[in-house]
């Protein structure tokens, strides 16, 4: 492990590489070390950008007081070593890694985020679109149907008809069950 | 509870009323006149808190606009509840991180009481003679805790008096103390409840600083109950923190066995809500508090509220429980829209002046 004097001045000096404002930067350095030497590997190995650095900073901040978890062990969780270690491009899993830490710090909530991904295997028939609420911010999902004939409403209605049990289930995760 | 202040001071012009002089009598705090209390009640650029050294300086001051509003949490784009708000004082000496307070009156935090409170009575005369046949429930605790400086300013024993009797008003006094000595001396007449914000023990020591325990404040309802007041809880904010669901319960486990679920009027249930100014404002000084910190989104009302099936999951769980209480509790939702209200209860939302209604004369 490197001594604390040269951690410091690594970490200023990945920062200030960064432009990353004084506040994160005084964050960073109040970790305890082994917290901070772990991000400062990440963010030389993963190039983080200056706002990733900032939301990995804050994001392992607010989990520390939520869960109780130092940096240090949640950078050390297996889906963080995941994301980091996996294929694609060094921006790719800058990203990932992100990803990883909003998925711990927002476990409920990046779930609902993941219906997007699954709107689109809804494969919706054409005319139909399915809106969620601005930043999941209600529980009211919007089902447009634009159809110019009858026969066109008609299909959009039976194909969307086949869509039923997965649009309930959409709507069950951002607003609740009913029962 | 007592709450020490750092100083008082007094407007010129409310120096020689009735308030004015119980106070001087009672506090120990160093005394000021001044010629206007508004300049007092600004923040102090030398405090680290401003809003926290608001807390710890009264002014004795005139209000120069009406008493009487609707609850400024009314909406029509929410299910509401028809509460009358009764302004006779701004701040409060308690100091819970999420309390919208923080942004409300930033720019005059310190905790004004207000000596002309005469004029609120007229008021409230008014209000009963525009419509003779109505009932009408009106609180004193949104801007102010309604019982924090009982002790101090009396205030409630001339309230007490005034709608005790009054057939058609309703009085609500909100409270997170246990401040309820001068009450247990008056006889409301049926016509005055007490309400207390109910949070769960780890909400309680996590976030509401200064307040009475959970427990003394289902006990002091109990007392009320039992010198003729009526009583009701706020379960308000609601935190959808990892236990939060056991804790609720166990919180009205607690209340039910004190106070027999027929003799509540009413439980009400709200849940986290922050604007972006208050959401930053509490984090900037509560930097280490848990609660603060759920998985909020932002809503289409501009505020950050808890990931919608998180808090209609707990509302649920709660509602159940009231059901299952064997007394029918009353409930509503405070600030949710009509739809959440009908999702947790099965049926929409009474309109805000038949709710008000049912809510005054139960």
């Amino acid at each position: 492990m490197l001594r604390d004097e040269t951690t410091a001045a690594n970490i200023r000096a990945c920062a200030a590489g960064r432009h990353l404002d004084e506040i994160h930067t005084e964050r960073w350095l109040a970790m305890l070390t082994p917290s901070r030497l772990a991000l400062l590997e990440i963010a030389e190995r993963l190039n983080l950008r200056t706002g990733q650095l900032a939301a990995a900073i804050d994001l392992l901040d607010e989990i520390e007081i939520r869960a109780g978890a130092s940096p240090a062990q949640t950078l050390a969780r297996e889906e963080i070593r995941r994301a980091c270690a996996g294929a694609g491009s060094t921006p790719w899993r800058a990203a990932a890694f992100i990803e990883a830490l909003r998925r711990i710090r927002f476990p409920e909530l990046q779930a609902a985020i993941d219906l997007a991904a699954e709107i689109a295997a809804l494969k919706r028939p054409a005319g139909v679109s399915v809106v969620l609420p601005k930043d999941l911010g209600s529980d009211e999902l919007t089902i447009r149907i634009g159809a110019r004939t009858p026969t066109e409403l008609e299909n959009a209605l039976d194909a969307l008809a086949e869509k039923k049990p997965g649009l309930v289930r959409i709507v069950k995760m951002i607003g609740g069950d009913d029962q | 509870m007592k709450f020490d202040l750092d100083d008082l001071y007094i407007e010129d012009a409310c120096r020689e009323t009735a308030l004015a002089r119980r106070v001087i009598a009672r506090a120990t705090a160093p005394i000021h006149f001044v010629e206007d209390g508004r300049a007092a009640a600004r923040p102090r650029a030398d405090a680290a808190d401003s809003f926290a050294a608001g807390k710890r300086r009264m002014v004795i001051m005139r209000r120069r606009s009406p008493f009487l509003m609707a609850c400024p949490a009314g909406s029509a784009q929410f299910a509401c509840c028809g509460y009358l708000v009764l302004t006779l004082a701004s701040n409060c000496p308690m100091d819970c991180s999420y309390c919208f307070l923080q942004e409300y009156v930033a720019d005059n935090p310190a905790f004004q009481i207000y000596a002309n409170y005469d004029a609120a009575f007229e008021e409230l005369e008014r209000l009963r003679a525009s419509a003779p046949a109505r009932h009408f429930r009106v609180g004193t605790g949104e801007l102010a805790d309604s019982l924090a400086m009982d002790s101090l300013t009396g205030l409630s024993i001339d309230l007490v008096n005034f709608f005790a009797a009054r057939e058609n008003l309703t009085l609500e006094l909100k409270t997170k103390t246990d401040e309820i000595e001068n009450l247990l001396a008056l006889d409301p007449r049926g016509r005055v409840m007490v309400s207390w914000t109910l949070s769960p023990r780890r909400v309680f020591e996590a976030c509401e600083h200064r307040t009475a325990s959970p427990s003394a404040r289902i006990g002091a309802g109990r007392r009320v109950l039992d010198a003729g007041y009526r009583v009701a809880f706020h379960l308000d904010p609601m935190l959808a923190y990892p236990e939060a669901e056991r804790d609720y319960i166990d919180l009205m486990d607690e209340l039910f066995s004190t106070i027999a679920p027929a003799k509540i009027s009413f439980i009400s249930m709200g849940g986290l809500r922050m604007t972006t100014g208050l959401r930053a404002a509490a984090r900037r000084r509560f930097p280490k508090d848990a609660m603060l910190l759920g998985e909020e989104v932002l809503a289409d009302d501009g505020r950050y509220r808890t990931f919608a099936p998180m808090r209609i999951r707990l509302y649920k769980i709660l509602a159940d429980k009231f059901k299952a209480a064997g007394g029918e509790v009353p409930s509503y939702l405070c600030m949710e829209t009509a739809s959440v209200h009908e999702r947790v209860f099965g049926a929409p939302a009474s309109h805000p002046s038949i709710a008000g209604e049912r809510l005054a004369i139960r």
